[in-house]
């Protein structure tokens, strides 16, 4: 494998997850043993061969720092839970993965590093997000973990920031699992601005449980390269889940996403909405794939892309795809990319704003219509002033 | 500052190679209301439009000067900045971007980058217009026209124009579509704002928004020209008996059948 010379062996696993239960470490080398039967998969777009983040290393956990934990809420670091024994740990660790499991997956389970886990009790509705800040330094290869386990009827909102002082240069294979239980509620928010030689390996797996929702506000503005694969099981009958993903690439900048939304439960129903700008040479690859299985009728699937150019050199490959095995439901998709609307440019012009202000508030806005679910105003504010900051006109 | 004064002289605007405007001449003057009427296809909202300088409209001749200022050589900004607004038919939906914030933006560049207009006075003047014309105080954060009806729409222009106080107005059909309540509101809301800083050009095919705004000048556009200029009589005249007998007596048979 490319990037080392060193296999990674059962004995340096075993010595790197000696503090741990037997069970997690039999399920490390169980993954570590996957790891070379399993595929890669493949992307023409983005061969990621060579990225850091495919070192068949160990890796360190990064710095997580958690907001104030309110009553009925656990969020501490998984190394913690683990000591603990808790038990929600050992029930979903990596089960979310199984099915599709791939290379880096098995490669991410086995060496995992440090993460969190966030449990919110049955009945729980929380007023205020609990937020999480994962901290990235140089040089460094880490493997964090996020569990969130919302029990039956539990009601909150998680803001997680992935971030690094500037010129960091690390590489990122984490993973997020996400459970719902009957009738839970979650928004999850996660905000991704690594700085620009950082390269993050992302996927987000979540399961929900009937008349569950959740709801997956993404904001990706930082790293070299960010591939991130986020895939729902809509399981339960009733269960609703929505992304509205947001990203803005400039200079080199690659990322790789890709939305899936399984439709197992009866009259499930999935929204992606997915707005992305592009300016200098950075190109996105971005799939979406609403799957909708049998016997999971009156499922309805919907998915939007619209990608801003704002440079010649910059690429979009758009990529939706339906999968559909039951007649009883309603899907659709619609993807499109081009510049800015200069009507909307004259429109601004019009009331006296420059423009260059105009076609900045419009790149900006565009992106940041996407984020009025977050809780929180200053998140919401902080982001689209950091999509604001980076047109480049 | 001496009165507005709009001069737009023998002006000629053409759409994709088509001369639709041939040679208009008007005057608006601070303190006046002009209406100028005509059917559909006739060059009026052209002529509006290329005021403005709206990307799909080409001036082929005459001019046009704001305060004795060439407009028609400026950029679209700095026409709004000399203190030209066009009220549009059909306004540009901003998705992420507020009304309030799209407002300040526009205030503030109109004034020196270290001197914005204090936030809270911002927002109270806001609310003070806002509430003069009927509008919910939700507006203020709304995204600028998404999701907004077409009634919101209009008035959202007018608000626009009463944060800005531009020094001539031009309104185009700012009472199409409208029902008669919401004509009156936004009439009434325009009426609020006439003084003898103000020059006002009214475009419509309707005679019924000139019950709620007085008009000092109306004038009749037939292809592409000002074909007869009068008072308020003109108006009623026109709604009394159309515009078949004016296009008789001036000897136009063509067809006029398209919307420009």
């Amino acid at each position: 494998m490319a990037g080392t010379l060193v296999e990674l062996t059962p004995e340096q696993i075993a010595a790197f997850a000696a503090d741990e239960p037997s069970w997690l470490l039999e399920r490390r080398l169980g993954a570590l043993g996957r790891v070379s039967e399993l595929p890669l998969r493949q992307s023409k777009q983005t061969p990621f061969e060579t990225a850091p983040f495919m070192a068949l290393d160990l890796a360190q956990a990064p710095s997580v720092t958690a907001g104030a934990v309110p009553a009925g809420v656990e969020l501490v670091d998984l190394r913690t839970a683990i000591q603990e024994g808790r038990l929600e740990v050992q029930q979903h660790l990596g089960r979310l993965f199984t099915e599709g499991e791939d290379r880096l997956h098995a490669l991410h389970l086995a060496t995992f590093a440090g993460g969190a886990f966030c449990r919110v009790e049955r009945g729980v509705e929380l007023q205020e997000p609990l937020q999480l800040t994962v901290e990235l330094e140089s040089g460094a290869l880490y493997a964090p973990h996020l569990l969130v386990v919302l029990e039956e009827g539990a009601r909150a909102d998680l803001i997680v920031e992935l971030r690094g002082e500037a010129g960091t240069e690390a590489a990122v294979r984490g993973a997020v699992e996400i459970v719902l239980g009957d009738n839970a509620a979650l928004n999850y928010t996660e905000f991704q601005r690594v700085p620009g030689r950082t390269q993050t390996y992302w996927p987000r797996r979540a399961e929900l449980g009937r008349d569950a929702k959740l709801h997956w506000i993404l904001a990706d503005v930082g790293a070299r390269l960010a591939v991130a694969d986020t895939r729902t099981y809509l399981r339960g009958n009733g269960a609703e889940a929505r992304v509205l993903a947001s990203f803005f690439g400039g200079r080199r900048q690659h990322f790789d996403f890709n939305h899936v939304m399984v439709h197992e439960g009866q009259h499930t129903t999935s929204d992606i909405e997915a707005r992305g700008v592009l300016q200098g040479r950075a190109r996105a690859v971005y799939n979406a794939n609403s799957l909708i299985r049998k016997q999971a009728k009156g499922a309805s699937g919907w998915q939007h892309e619209h990608t801003l150019m704002l440079s010649e050199e910059a690429r979009a490959d758009l990529i939706p795809e339906l999968e559909i095995s039951e007649w009883e439901v309603s899907a659709g998709h619609a993807a499109s990319a081009g510049p800015v609307d200069p009507i909307q440019v004259h429109y601004m012009e019009s009331r006296g704003i420059s423009p260059v202000e105009s076609r900045r508030l419009i790149v900006a806005g565009f992106l940041a219509s996407l984020l009025q679910d977050i809780p929180l105003a200053s998140v919401r504010e902080r982001i689209a002033d950091i999509f604001q900051e980076k047109v480049e006109l | 500052m001496a009165r507005p004064e709009l001069i737009i002289q023998g002006l000629r605007v053409g759409v994709e190679g088509r001369e639709i405007v041939k040679g208009l001449d008007l005057t608006v003057r601070g303190g006046e209301v002009h209406a100028i009427m005509g059917p559909n296809g006739t060059g009026k909202s052209t002529m509006a439009s290329a005021l403005m300088g709206h990307p799909s409209y080409e001036v082929l001749g005459g001019t046009a000067t704001l305060d004795g200022q060439n407009i028609l050589g400026m950029a679209v900004d700095e026409r709004a900045r000399a203190g030209l607004f066009l009220a549009m038919q059909y306004p540009a939906e901003i998705s992420g971007v507020s009304n309030a914030n799209f407002l300040r933006t526009a205030l503030n560049a109109r004034r020196a980058e270290n001197d914005p207009v204090p936030v809270m006075q911002f927002h109270r003047d806001l609310k003070a217009k806002m509430e003069s014309l009927q509008i919910d105080q939700s507006f203020a954060e709304r995204y600028v026209n998404e999701g907004f009806s077409g009634g919101e729409k209009k008035r959202n222009e007018i608000l626009q124009m009463a944060v800005l106080r531009p020094r001539i107005a031009v309104l185009d059909e700012i009472d199409s579509g409208l029902d008669i309540d919401a004509v009156k509101l936004v009439a009434s809301g325009v009426s609020q704002m006439l003084s003898e800083d103000l020059g006002v050009l009214i475009i419509t095919h309707y005679q019924r928004i000139l019950n709620y705004i007085n008009p000092t000048n109306v004038h009749v556009m037939m292809q592409g020209r000002i074909v007869r200029s009068g008072g308020p009589e003109l108006a009623m005249e026109l709604e009394a008996r159309g515009y078949e007998w004016l296009r008789q007596e001036l000897g136009i048979d063509e067809p006029i059948t398209e919307e420009a």
